[in-house]
């Protein structure tokens, strides 16, 4: 039972990091983008051809990890999205570039590093720590500790601070805040960047715990994208609802029947909410025709 | 040549499945991502009735036909509210939850092993050994199918999709039904996709769940994009490109599995050049651009 609240904690905590990160790119630019998936992945990746293949102590690799896959998200942005937000394509136009960008670079992730699973451990299995009868792993206890602070920080900037008012100020009303001469293009570029560094956190974070893959990116950044959905894409307090209903259905899938089962439940949950409460649990209004 | 022949019914199977798929994403504005789902439970039900009971190839198919639009019914009973990005997540989720189920309800799919040793197809006059005579079906079912989504996209079902999607609220206030049509299309458009399922899984003879990715789904979705929405003859030409750039490459000696990523790379490259342009495709490339060497 305890062990049962562990895994739904870190699950809890890893989808809150990729829910902020999809909500502060959904909310800027107004569609899914699925390219997310491949920062969290790169992020990894980067992290351990650094740290394995050059040499370089793991906390240096973790930030020049983390640099790079912002980096590369930051030059998609400028060379591919700016340009489709310009001509103005409708959002659908975006997130199927987002799919090939997504293809791009999972499929050169696997031409460099190869499709077979990768890890950023340092011992083979590494054993817990025995608290009130559940195993924790020291690494579990980083994606905790680590997770948190990360999510107060961006909730202290988004709320409190000048920047993160105008980025608020742009994600309700772009037209508006243009008008008041807030430089909309250069807020959604540090938007992306946040997001960025978020998610490629999250991957980090994720490959520390558990061996990677090319692909390994796409569930977790569904799962974030979920939550955000179900949470009604509004708030920060419905975000961490939304992510905690959906990890403990998750887990208790797990629990219940079998861990392969996650991700369908996870969409579950998603079509469940589609019908019976469109507007989330944060409470504002999913985008469909009113007819 | 029986290799040439291969290519020649791979570019049937993809033509059908994007002229499928273009019924709902090009002419209805109803982008899918789960048209490897669907075209997945056709093959699944043929190799499951195949395998199981030993029925015919004539009595399967009408029901993998039927089985899939059941599903996709469903589905888009749940989606059709939803629209663009949303709509494009729905169908992201069934295609997940179609995949999870042949994946790993073990007992029924026998799971990534996949089911093997279904019978291949049979006539009752003729039996069709040559690879030749495979492709020479394939092409008339293309045929047939065409003929039939033209005449359907030229009916007044047809202006109806277009009307809804260029605007769903008017096309409603015309008195047009938004949510009988977009049903209507959207189990068409699965079920024509299960007949190449069940096609499929007689050609290949066996069925496992690495055909029926995500992956596969996006690649049938680029398709239609690089094709042009809304075109059949670009559904054609698309496939035709897709599938023999890559025996191209092939030719070049890479090896197998660098192949497979560059190919998936340069696809990628090209959705999102083909997306950059505002989603012309590559039949629309060459007609502008020989307007204007005119």
């Amino acid at each position: 039972m305890m062990q049962l609240i562990v895994n739904i904690s870190i699950l809890f905590s890893i989808t809150t990091l990729v829910g902020i990160a999809c909500f502060l790119r959904y909310s800027t630019t107004k569609f899914f983008d699925l390219s997310q998936a491949s920062t969290i992945s790169l992020a990894a990746y980067f992290t351990y051809a650094f740290n394995i293949g050059l040499r370089l102590p793991l906390l240096i690799a973790i930030m020049m990890g983390i640099l790079c896959s912002t980096a590369i998200a930051i030059g998609a942005e400028l060379i591919v999205y700016r340009h489709m937000r310009r001509k103005e394509f409708p959002p659908f136009a975006s997130l199927i570039a987002s799919l090939g960008l997504y293809t791009v670079v999972q499929n050169s992730i696997s031409l460099f590093f190869g499709d077979d699973a990768k890890t950023l451990r340092s011992a083979d299995v590494e054993v817990g720590h025995m608290i009130a009868g559940a195993y924790i792993t020291n690494s579990q206890i980083a994606t905790l500790v680590v997770s948190l602070t990360t999510f107060l920080a961006v909730l202290l900037i988004l709320q409190r601070s000048t920047l993160g008012k105008r980025i608020r100020a742009i994600s309700d009303n772009r037209q508006l805040s243009d008008i008041y001469g807030i430089n909309s293009s250069s807020l959604i570029l540090v938007a992306i960047g946040m997001a960025a560094l978020l998610a490629g956190i999250a991957g980090i974070l994720i490959s520390l715990d558990v061996d990677m893959s090319p692909t390994f990116g796409f569930n977790y950044y569904l799962g974030g994208v979920i939550a955000m959905i179900i949470s009604g894409a509004g708030n920060y307090r419905g975000l961490i609802i939304g992510s905690a209903l959906l990890t403990t259905a998750q887990h208790l899938a797990a629990f219940f029947m079998d861990t392969k089962w996650m991700a369908a439940v996870a969409f579950f949950i998603l079509i469940l909410f589609l019908i019976w409460r469109p507007r989330g649990v944060g409470g504002q209004r999913l985008k469909k025709v009113e007819v | 040549m029986d290799y040439f022949l291969h290519v020649a019914v791979l570019i049937c199977f993809y033509t059908l499945l994007a002229q499928s798929l273009d019924l709902v994403a090009g002419k209805t504005g109803m982008v899918s991502l789960a048209h490897a789902g669907f075209y997945g439970i056709g093959a699944y039900t043929t190799a499951l009735l195949t395998v199981l009971f030993g029925t015919s190839f004539w009595f399967s198919l009408p029901l993998s036909v039927i089985v899939a639009g059941v599903f996709a019914s469903v589905v888009v009973a749940f989606a059709w509210r939803t629209v663009d990005d949303y709509f494009i997540m729905c169908t992201l989720g069934a295609q997940i939850i179609i995949y999870s189920l042949m994946n790993n309800w073990i007992k029924f799919t026998q799971g990534p092993i996949g089911i093997s040793g279904i019978a291949k197809l049979k006539f009752p006059f003729w039996m069709p050994k040559s690879s030749l005579s495979f492709v020479l079906i394939s092409i008339a079912l293309v045929l047939l199918i065409w003929t039939l989504l033209r005449n359907l996209s030229r009916s007044g079902f047809g202006k109806t999709l277009m009307a809804i999607s260029e605007d769903e609220v008017y096309a409603q206030s015309i008195g047009k039904s938004v949510y009988s049509s977009k049903v209507v299309a959207f189990t068409l458009s699965a079920m024509i996709a299960a007949i190449h399922g069940a096609l499929f899984a007689r050609y290949m003879g066996l069925v496992d769940p690495s055909s029926f990715t995500i992956n596969d789904s996006i690649f049938i979705l680029s398709i239609v994009i690089i094709g042009g929405m809304g075109n059949l003859m670009g559904s054609f030409l698309a496939s035709v490109f897709m599938i023999t750039v890559p025996e191209l490459l092939r030719f070049l000696g890479l090896p197998q599995n660098l192949a497979a990523n560059m190919r998936q790379i340069v696809f990628g490259a090209i959705l999102i050049g083909v997306m950059m342009r505002g989603g012309k495709g590559i039949t629309e490339f060459f007609r502008s651009n020989s307007r204007a060497l005119r």
